[in-house]
């Protein structure tokens, strides 16, 4: 019998041909493998929700094993002792179930809720990044609409999710919930019978939650997630202006290897990051709250931070209700409605608007793909100051029990902090942000004009003081460098252009020589007509 | 006990407890304004009174027992210049602490918050300045002089008590104030439910009997005190149980659980893109 | 056009080239210049490359051993739940830990190789944005519009509106299952307006024992349910009450303010407010029984018990409603009927008046 010689080294090479012999790969794989990504730590910010998510899905199928979302009554026989007896939602129990007699379960969902506070976490400051950098600007605001929308659902996902075990705390949510529902004009109370299946909270809302928490919205995140990045990649990254750097290129390194090895370790990174969270910090204890009943609530009740805002908007709305008669019936829009349905549908509605009427004021039709700095567009940063701030407050207000408990500060006087500072921190984050831009532009192009300050002051004959600037190109007779502002940092400190000498590297030892250099006997050589310009 | 019998205590445990609660509205604002003179009188006159107090109340209480009795002179050194002579109060500093019972005597001294140092929106809980011993026979005089609501003997007050029943009733009478991880909660204006987590078995029942400032009372007639040793049992059981979890994050909620994931998580994966990006 | 020419004049099968200038001709036609590409380590072998090395190794065989204890954890130590302070309590920190360095060494490991093994690179790809050549649009454009001539919708209006008259109701039948089903009748048993109180239904506490005036201490508090079959579960969501018995001058200060919708509901000095808040439906249930406030823990809404739990501070407009409780003859607290206004939340059609039983 005669064996056929298989050259290993060539399978891989063989194998390859075969199948590009039946789907034509050669280009488009390497037009892929040589895609060209900018390298800043800021555009990493949108990769930690991307693998937030995929955490959240590796976590919420192990989690969908051992969940039963039925409000059935069922007597509690796990092992947590001080709720042997209780009666109770085996959804509760099926959670109670799954943290103390599932080995590690505990730890998958507790990996799962950080994951999923990371993943609106990063996406809110991926977000600011591509705010106040500008990158929504045309070509891309339909992948800005994409990410609001990514947001939002995530919202809906957190929501759904942490409403399942149906403990104390998560009832009383979907208590809020409910109401929020049932205060929208005209329709609240159909919409809220027909989804809690009658009065709150009867027994299907935790099936139905669930399948929208397993089901419905991943899947509609799954396909934005998809779309957002498709339109990355097919309109390209945007970058920051450089060296080189035009709206008509992008400045990188190609996605293989080079930044699929980074990406790899990021992505390890943040798995870590939440693994370790959810070691070492406990969250969401729901056998302390104890199953969930219309009679139980405990102070400091509190929504995830992603909709602590709604919460905080909630606490701060004065008392006004409007009441009306038509026809000999009394109708009415409780105070409930406007900070927990106007208020999103505001905060949903003016960020998906916010690229056309940026454009519109400005009257801007070009494509941007170089980035803007925050100080250059001193109008957008102070806009975008204003909603933080806005945000911060209603934020802060929806934990303002806790930290009037916790800081001996009258509750009564936190809500009020909260309802002024509402309405006057705001404006004033505008003025400072729009001042603080103001002032960065200028000492930028005093720099260009004058130098760089050097800490070294000289005294002239005269007995004038002085102090030293290293200019940054080649000065006129008034010691002026004629640089332009090119919208990218500008060197600030001596070191930035080369001054000091290269540390030896090593940790505890050097392993290498410092290049011998002959250093220049002062590192500065004044320009002879400094006292000009120093002088202003 | 006949069930007549039974009514016929409650009628007096409640004639007692409506004396005593007459008092204390008019109190507390007037209280909130005699702040520093009464921190003034308290250094003078605490003083004073002690030498007159003895030929004083001879007339009123012939007869107390060798713990009251030493409970008296405790008495008459550091509360009699708020709550007079023979604890029947003094106009705008204390109110007279006649039917209080030796239960709220011994919440509010072993507890700290008596002898009150400083005026505010209510007593925090601070280091004693009484011995539980102390604090003993200054019940046992309150006690004599007035009668009230008692504590059982003993300082293990859970043992015998049901965790999961009391997990129940902790749910519903006690976790909207105290939180459900027993670290307290604000109320309005200023006041707050405290922490129970220095909390012994005999301060939660005495505040349990007595309603101590603004707790509602849960006397015996309302929780039995078995239940109330349920309570204690699922409290103290949930003080001494570790978290299963990591770090308890003080029990608190979704907020310390935003500041981790902000000042941990996030500021955390920002550093570790800010090393990647950064040039080698 | 230059870059089919050049293409043309590349060989790839020249064997002068190597291996590189394949994959910068392959860039190139992919619209990528490779402008700058230099090994870290131009002289191979250096002691500094080998230290990069072995920390790279050294992060990956740390993280095989964080991974092992990771296994070894999750297999051997003891997770079932022991109350009190054990070590089974360490469980998921042990976990968590060894995982989190598993994947924290092998990122860093992998960052490293990244950022200190690789070439150092810098390259740059051209961007085709934009519109697409008017040609282009025209050409799809006239693809497209024939494609609506074709069908002849235009032409054709009959067709047209038949085809729409038609789709509507089809368009019905897709949408009707799958929301009708959902559709419930908040007006049907008036489930919004009303709660489980009866005339005569005794007020129970959790274990559903029936409630003595003496058995609620001055300035105490209980949280009381319908005495009806599973009146304590969550069936009856806006049932829950609280009942309060007040000193006699808070009573008093109650008896003078009592609205006209709560006249006769008290008994003596007893008072019984739904749990349920007027703002949002949680529990406000939190009772200062000195200054007479009932808060809400959920939005800080303040109600004065001694004036019909009137709202004093905080987003709630309504008052809790009060529910008309006596005594009955076996000496037992029995509602007088169901609360006479709608408890919990409002929504738009809350009748504003008193409902009738």
């Amino acid at each position: 019998m005669r064996r056929r010689k298989i050259d290993v080294a060539a399978l891989p090479g063989a194998a390859a041909t075969q199948v590009d012999d039946r789907l034509t790969l050669a280009t488009p794989l390497r037009k892929a493998f040589n895609k060209v990504f900018p390298d800043h730590w800021s555009f990493l910010l949108g990769e930690i929700a991307l693998y937030s998510f995929i955490v959240l899905l590796l976590t919420g199928t192990f989690l969908a094993f051992f969940f039963d979302p039925s409000m059935q009554d069922v007597q509690y026989n796990g092992s947590f002792t001080p709720l042997r007896g209780v009666q109770m939602s085996q959804a509760y129990s099926s959670s109670l179930h799954l943290s103390f007699d599932v080995r590690g379960g505990l730890f998958l969902r507790q990996m799962h809720h950080w994951a999923a506070l990371l993943f609106m976490a990063a996406i809110i400051v991926h977000m600011l990044r591509v705010f106040f950098t500008g990158a929504f600007r045309k070509p891309r605001e339909l992948n800005w609409i994409v990410g609001i929308l990514l947001f939002w659902m995530g919202f809906l996902e957190g929501f759904c999710g942490y409403s399942l075990p149906d403990d104390a705390l998560s009832g009383t949510g979907l208590r809020i919930a409910s109401a929020i529902v049932l205060s929208i004009p005209l329709v609240g109370s159909w919409v809220a019978t027909s989804l809690f299946g009658g009065e709150f909270p009867g027994d299907v809302i935790l099936d139905r939650l669930y399948i929208t928490h397993v089901l419905l919205v991943p899947g509609a995140i799954l396909a934005l997630i998809t779309v957002h990045l498709a339109l990355l990649v097919k309109q390209m990254h945007t970058q920051w202006p450089g060296p080189g750097r035009t709206n008509r290129n992008v400045i990188g390194v190609r996605m293989f290897p080079g930044f699929a090895v980074k990406t790899t370790g990021f992505f390890m990174m943040v798995f870590a990051t939440i693994a370790l969270l959810a070691g070492v910090f406990q969250i969401n204890p729901i056998w302390l709250f104890g199953p969930y009943r219309p009679a139980v609530v405990s102070a400091a009740s509190q929504p995830d931070w992603y909709v602590m805002f709604l919460d905080g908007s909630t606490r701060l709305m004065p008392a006004w209700e409007i009441r009306f008669h038509l026809a000999g019936h009394a109708y009415m829009i409780p105070a409930v409605f406007w900070p927990t349905v106007v208020l999103p549908g505001l905060l949903t509605v003016l960020p998906l608007l916010y690229p056309f009427l940026e454009a519109r004021f400005t009257k801007d039709r070009q494509h941007h793909h170089l980035l803007q700095r925050p100080r250059d567009v001193p109008l957008r940063t102070g806009l975008g100051a204003m909603a933080v701030t806005f945000y911060l407050v209603l934020f802060v207000s929806g934990g303002n029990d806790v930290i009037a408990d916790k800081f001996n500060i009258s509750l009564n006087a936190m809500t009020w902090a909260g309802r002024i500072g509402l309405l006057i921190l705001p404006p004033l984050a505008y003025y400072l942000a729009y001042r603080i831009s103001l002032g960065l532009q200028q000492h930028d192009r005093e720099v260009l004009a004058h130098g760089i300050e050097t800490g070294i002051i000289k005294r002239a004959p005269d007995g004038r003081f002085y102090e030293v600037h290293q200019p940054l190109g080649p000065v006129d007779e008034h010691g002026h460098s004629a640089l332009e502002y090119q919208g990218w940092s500008v060197p600030k400190k001596m070191n930035r252009v080369g001054a000091l000498v290269p540390a030896i590297r090593g940790f505890f030892f050097p392993v290498e020589r410092a290049p011998e250099r002959e250093l220049p006997e002062a590192p500065i050589s004044p320009a002879p007509d400094r006292q000009e310009i120093s002088s202003h | 006990m006949t069930p007549g019998d039974e009514a016929g205590r409650r009628r007096g445990f409640v004639a007692r407890l409506r004396t005593r609660r007459s008092v204390p509205r008019g109190r507390l604002q007037r209280r909130v304004f005699a702040g520093a003179r009464l921190v003034l009188a308290l250094a003078l006159v605490g003083g004073l009174y002690a030498g007159l107090t003895p030929h004083a109340s001879a007339e009123d209480t012939p007869t107390l027992s060798g713990a009251a009795a030493e409970g008296k002179a405790l008495y008459d050194r550091s509360c009699i210049s708020c709550h007079g002579e023979n604890a029947q109060g003094v106009p705008g500093r204390g109110p007279s602490l006649l039917g209080l019972g030796s239960a709220a005597v011994e919440f509010q001294v072993t507890t700290g918050r008596m002898p009150l140092t400083m005026q505010g929106a209510q007593a925090e809980r601070k280091p004693p300045v009484f011995t539980d011993d102390q604090a003993r026979m200054l019940g046992a005089y309150i006690q004599a002089l007035g009668g009230g609501p008692q504590l059982p003997p003993g300082n293990d007050l859970h043992s015998q008590g049901d965790i999961a029943q009391g997990g129940d009733l902790f749910r519903v009478n006690c976790a909207a104030c105290h939180a459900f991880g027993t670290g307290g909660g604000a109320l309005s204006s200023g006041k707050s439910a405290p922490s129970l987590g220095e909390a012994t078995d005999r301060q939660m029942y005495a505040a349990m009997l007595t309603g101590p400032q603004n707790m509602p009372v849960f006397g015996d007639n309302q929780l039995s005190p078995q239940e109330k040793e349920d309570i204690i049992a699922y409290v103290q059981n949930l003080k001494s149980d570790q978290d299963p979890g990591g770090f308890g994050l003080g029990k608190l909620g979704p907020v310390p659980e935003a500041l981790v994931i902000f000042l941990v998580g996030i500021v955390f994966l920002v550093v570790v893109s800010l090393w990647i990006a950064g040039k080698s | 056009m230059s870059r089919h020419a050049e293409t043309e004049q590349f060989d790839v099968d020249d064997p002068r080239l190597n291996r590189f200038d394949l994959v910068r001709e392959g860039a190139r036609r992919d619209g990528v210049r490779i402008v700058h590409y230099e090994p870290r380590f131009p002289v191979p072998g250096t002691k500094r490359e080998k230290r990069v090395e072995r920390t790279v190794a050294g992060l990956f065989l740390l993280g095989g051993l964080a991974a092992t204890a990771f296994v070894v954890g999750y297999i051997a130590w003891p997770f079932h739940y022991v109350p009190g302070a054990n070590v089974n309590k360490l469980y998921t920190p042990v976990l968590g830990v060894t995982l989190g360095l598993t994947l924290l060494l092998f990122g860093l490991g992998i960052i490293l190789w990244g950022k200190k093994l690789l070439p150092e690179e810098i390259s740059v790809q051209e961007r085709h944005g934009g519109a697409s050549p008017r040609d282009e649009q025209r050409l799809t454009g006239a693809t497209m519009m024939n494609m609506v001539d074709e069908l002849g919708i235009r032409r054709r209006p009959l067709l047209r509106r038949a085809a729409l008259l038609g789709l509507l109701p089809v368009g019905v039948v897709a949408a009707a299952p799958l929301i009708g089903g959902f559709i419930q009748d908040p007006n049907r048993g008036h489930i919004l307006a009303k709660t489980a109180w009866r005339k005569g239904i005794q007020l129970v506490r959790d274990d559903m024992t029936p409630i003595r005036p003496e058995e609620v201490s001055i300035g105490g508090q209980m949280t009381v349910f319908p005495g009806i079959p599973e009146g304590n579960t969550n069936k009856y969501g806006d049932s829950p009450t609280l009942l309060i018995q007040l000193r006699d001058e808070d009573a008093a200060a109650l008896r003078n303010k009592l609205a006209g919708v709560n006249q006769g509901s008290m008994w003596r000095n007893f008072v019984a407010y739904s749990k349920i808040c007027t703002h949002a439906g949680c529990p406000a249930s939190l009772f200062e029984q000195q200054s007479n406030i009932l808060l809400c823990p959920c939005h800080q809404s303040q109600f004065n018990i001694t004036d019909n739990a009137r709202p004093v501070f905080g987003p709630a407009t309504r008052p809790l409603p009060m529910l008309p409780i006596t005594v009955d003859s076996n000496g037992f607290f029995v509602a007088q009927s169901d609360y006479k206004q709608p408890v919990g939340p409002g929504f738009w059609e809350r009748p504003d008046e008193t409902t009738q039983d």
